[in-house]
């Protein structure tokens, strides 16, 4: 057998491949998070200094009574503490954020310490790891429930996002409910982000509000809306500003193209993948589930051409006790794994001292054996056939060579 | 990682110690302590206002700083991270089988947690599934749909059964472990006896093996009592007969250890006795045989199936960056390009390749045997048996095609 084909060492670098997300999101959120005290801090130094001097300049000219004099100062304080609650709610965030990343780290880190595939704490770190794929998925599928219940139950809670997805999710279903309110408002939210993504969710926004306006005949309004909002984004989306134009000339119950299409209430639908996806792009989250991406690998290297073949395979079945069944040949993937592709292998693997039966099936000579000593009703110098149960005479099997 | 972690700390720290707010406070009394001072005495206004500006220009610029520290410490941060997942892109999916059967993975994870004993989390998972496509039936005409909801009732239906099973085998793995009940265990393997005879498992001699030894040191792991080797005997009297004929010496050795019970640390029978792990491998056998028997493989396939995966991401990461590279496509459209390096426990299946071609052998390329022993592809031998005679090409035996047989690894 080749060497790497039965490596079991672990190289933690290159096996968090899978894990950046787990990193990079609170990441993005404490990034996020910062740059909001930094604009509320910015917005009331800006109010303040000049507030400050204007009042004191009054103050010095007499323009001002003392009476306004407090008066304006007490709503600087006012200002300042509203400043200074908002400043904790922030720093709360920051801290709870930085402390799940901490976590975070110190669960991978102790990947760093396992030095073997086969350890046993190997197998438990993927295993927790899988929790996490699986939460993963479910959250993106929108089973915010389960996901839930799985993350307290494994006490994973601070290994993954619930609240980011659940947050998306809620968005996302506002769209398909046919409400714009709150994705604008997290556009807002985002804004600056939203100027790098090269997805003009906001423009797709403004425009269903615009349909919208039309469906209901609200001419004038629309028209309005229309300068307001899309006429700015003129030089990247030309085209799609002419068709809303051409729309006002086409009522929704005309079917000519392609204002029907715009009309259609798969625009929705439409538009709450377009906000998913710019939402996943601005956390840096991949835009398929993990779980995914780690199955079609995992499927593939333990895919065998023997796993979907019409044979029962002599090696890996359910019929005997000294086979374990392949997971891939288990009713949970192997439908799954019919389409993807078997792996590569140079060499043959086979048991050792392989001996054939007269009907063709090739089996270890000593695992026969001793599965025959353990089965009942074989009688001595016999050997009993696990996968099709017959029986045949010891001097029946013969030696075979394979290279 | 290391650095990950240092700058983390760092920032962490830093985050901690951060006195912005200390700063805003210190404003706001500024501000007040102005205004006490104004209310008290009008004409002090105009110095008292004079004098505010700087302290809280002042105030303002610290807490800018403390706000760059934190953003220095944030960027140094970003960068551990790029660092670390330097060129490490995940790998992008090209040939994306799985996303378009979401059914089958979902059925997966509800096997996968059934199978885990997370029998609450599997409900919840299953009804917020249903939930989910009540509504988008309602909204679709198309047919095919229609027969999607109905093959989705099929499978709830079959993980209700799985479910029930699965409720049993943690019912008795239960007992089993925390207990050290094996009445639940044996009563199961009775009930399975045929199959499990057929199988060639022991299951059913050693759960019994372990009760006995069970009753014979005593419930509360006393040293051998008169009363618990009394019950093994009676035991051994009532339950043994059925496995004589197939385990006589096995159940010779535990009744001739009844007459070392003095010191039977000592004596040839420690082993069976004295065997720590004798708990958890029984368990784990019955794991193994209860899934079996359901044609389930031991272990969560969905685990292993990540597992692998996760092995498998760094190899096939870097077939994509050297095909990108290199502007090729692979060529071989069932089999992945290159060998993935999986630890041995991950091979279930023998494998064959053809010595010849270097083919692995399929159900239309099956392997096989010339008379001689050799074995080699279907393909292989078609192309080497030129008028009708075929020479081994490892040995010097010639043979007739048609003798060669087809094999079954």
């Amino acid at each position: 057998m080749a060497v790497e084909l039965t490596s079991t060492k672990l190289n933690a670098e290159s096996h968090l491949l899978l894990d950046q997300p787990l990193l990079r999101l609170p990441h993005e959120l404490a990034r996020r998070n910062f740059k909001s005290v930094q604009r509320v801090v910015e917005r009331e130094k800006e109010y303040l200094i000049p507030a400050l001097k204007e009042t004191a300049n009054a103050s010095l000219a007499r323009t001002r009574g003392p009476e306004q004099t407090l008066e304006s100062l007490d709503a600087m304080i006012s200002r300042m503490q509203g400043l200074k609650r908002k400043m904790e709610n922030l720093q709360e965030e920051e801290k709870k954020i930085h402390m799940e990343s901490r976590k975070r780290i110190q669960h991978l880190q102790d990947l760093y310490r396992i030095s073997s595939l086969a350890d046993v704490k190997y197998e438990q770190w993927s295993r927790i790891r899988l929790d996490r794929l699986i939460v993963d998925h479910m959250l993106r599928w929108g089973f915010s429930e389960s996901a839930t219940q799985l993350a307290q139950e494994k006490e994973i809670d601070d290994l993954v996002d619930l609240n980011v997805f659940v947050q998306c999710q809620r968005i996302a279903d506002s769209l398909r409910r046919g409400e714009t309110k709150v994705a604008l408002q997290w556009c807002g939210e985002n804004k600056a982000a939203l100027k790098k993504s090269q997805h003009n969710l906001e423009f797709e926004l403004r425009l269903q509000q615009y349909i919208e306006m039309i469906r209901s005949r609200q001419l004038v309004e629309a028209r309005q809306h229309a300068e307001r909002y899309l006429s700015p984004h003129s030089e990247t989306q030309s085209r799609e500003i002419h068709r809303a134009a051409g729309l006002l000339a086409f009522p929704p119950d005309q079917n000519t193209e392609p204002y029907q299409s715009m009309y259609s209430p798969q625009r929705w639908n439409f538009l709450a993948d377009l906000f998913i996806c710019t939402h996943h792009e601005l956390l840096s989250l991949p835009s398929h589930p993990l779980l995914h991406i780690a199955l079609s690998a995992g499927l593939s290297a333990l895919k065998t051409p023997s796993c979907h073949s019409a044979y029962a395979s002599s090696s890996s079945n359910s019929l005997s006790s000294t086979t374990s069944v392949c997971p891939i040949c288990s009713t949970e993937l192997n439908e799954l794994a019919r389409n993807v592709p078997y792996a590569h292998h140079t060499k043959s693997y086979v048991e050792n001292d392989p001996v054939i039966l007269p009907n063709g099936r090739i089996y270890g000579r000593e695992r026969l054996l001793e599965m025959s000593k353990n089965v009942a009703l074989v009688g001595e110098g016999k050997v009993k056939d696990p996968t099709t149960g017959e029986t045949f005479d010891v001097s029946e099997m013969k030696k075979i060579y394979i290279m | 990682m290391d650095l990950v972690q240092k700058e983390h700390e760092r920032l962490w720290k830093r985050v901690k110690s951060s006195k912005t707010i200390n700063d805003v406070q210190k404003t706001i009394d500024l501000l007040q302590a102005a205004r006490d001072t104004i209310s008290v005495d009008p004409t002090k206004a105009p110095t008292t206002l004079a004098k505010l500006q700087n302290p809280v220009k002042t105030s303002f610029d610290a807490i800018n700083d403390d706000l760059k520290e934190t953003y220095s410490g944030l960027n140094k941060y970003t960068k551990a991270l790029d660092k670390l997942f330097k060129d490490r892109p995940l790998p992008s999916i090209e040939y994306d089988a799985l996303s378009s059967q979401p059914d089958l993975i979902n059925r997966a994870i509800v096997m996968h947690l059934l199978r885990e004993g997370q029998f609450s989390v599997a409900t919840t998972f299953l009804s917020e599934i249903s939930n989910k496509k009540l509504p988008a039936q309602s909204g679709n005409v198309e047919p095919n749909c229609n027969k999607g909801a109905e093959a989705f009732a099929i499978d709830q239906f079959q993980s209700d059964g799985i479910r029930d099973q699965f409720t049993i085998m943690y019912h008795i793995l239960h007992q089993l472990r925390e207990e050290s009940n094996l009445i639940p265990a044996i009563h199961w393997a009775r009930q399975n006896r045929e199959a499990l005879e057929s199988r060639g498992s022991n299951l059913e001699f050693e759960l019994c093996r372990l009760q006995f030894v069970w009753l014979f040191r005593g419930r509360k792991e006393q040293k051998a009592s008169v009363s618990g080797r009394q019950a093994a005997l009676e035991y051994a009297r009532s339950d043994f007969q059925a496995f004589v004929p197939r385990y006589l010496n096995e159940v010779q050795q535990l009744v001739g250890a009844m007459a070392f019970y003095p010191n039977l640390d000592d004596s040839p029978y420690r082993a069976i006795f004295n065997n720590p792990s004798a708990w958890k491998d029984v368990a784990h056998t019955f794991t193994r045989e209860f899934c079996s028997l359901l044609g389930l493989s031991a272990d969560s396939p969905l685990y292993i199936a990540a597992t692998a995966g996760a092995i498998a991401l760094p190899t096939l990461l870097k077939l994509q960056t050297i095909m990108k590279a290199k502007r090729t496509e692979w060529t071989s459209q069932n089999e992945l390009p290159v060998e993935i390096p999986l630890p041995p426990s991950y091979l279930f299946h023998s494998i064959f390749v053809c010595p010849v071609s270097k083919e692995q052998a399929t159900d239309q390329n099956p392997p096989m045997m010339m008379p001689c022993g050799h074995v080699i592809a279907q393909e292989s031998l078609n192309r080497l048996s030129k008028s009708g005679k075929l020479k081994c090409p490892y040995c010097p035996n010639e043979s007739q095609p048609r003798d060669a047989r087809k094999v079954f690894l």
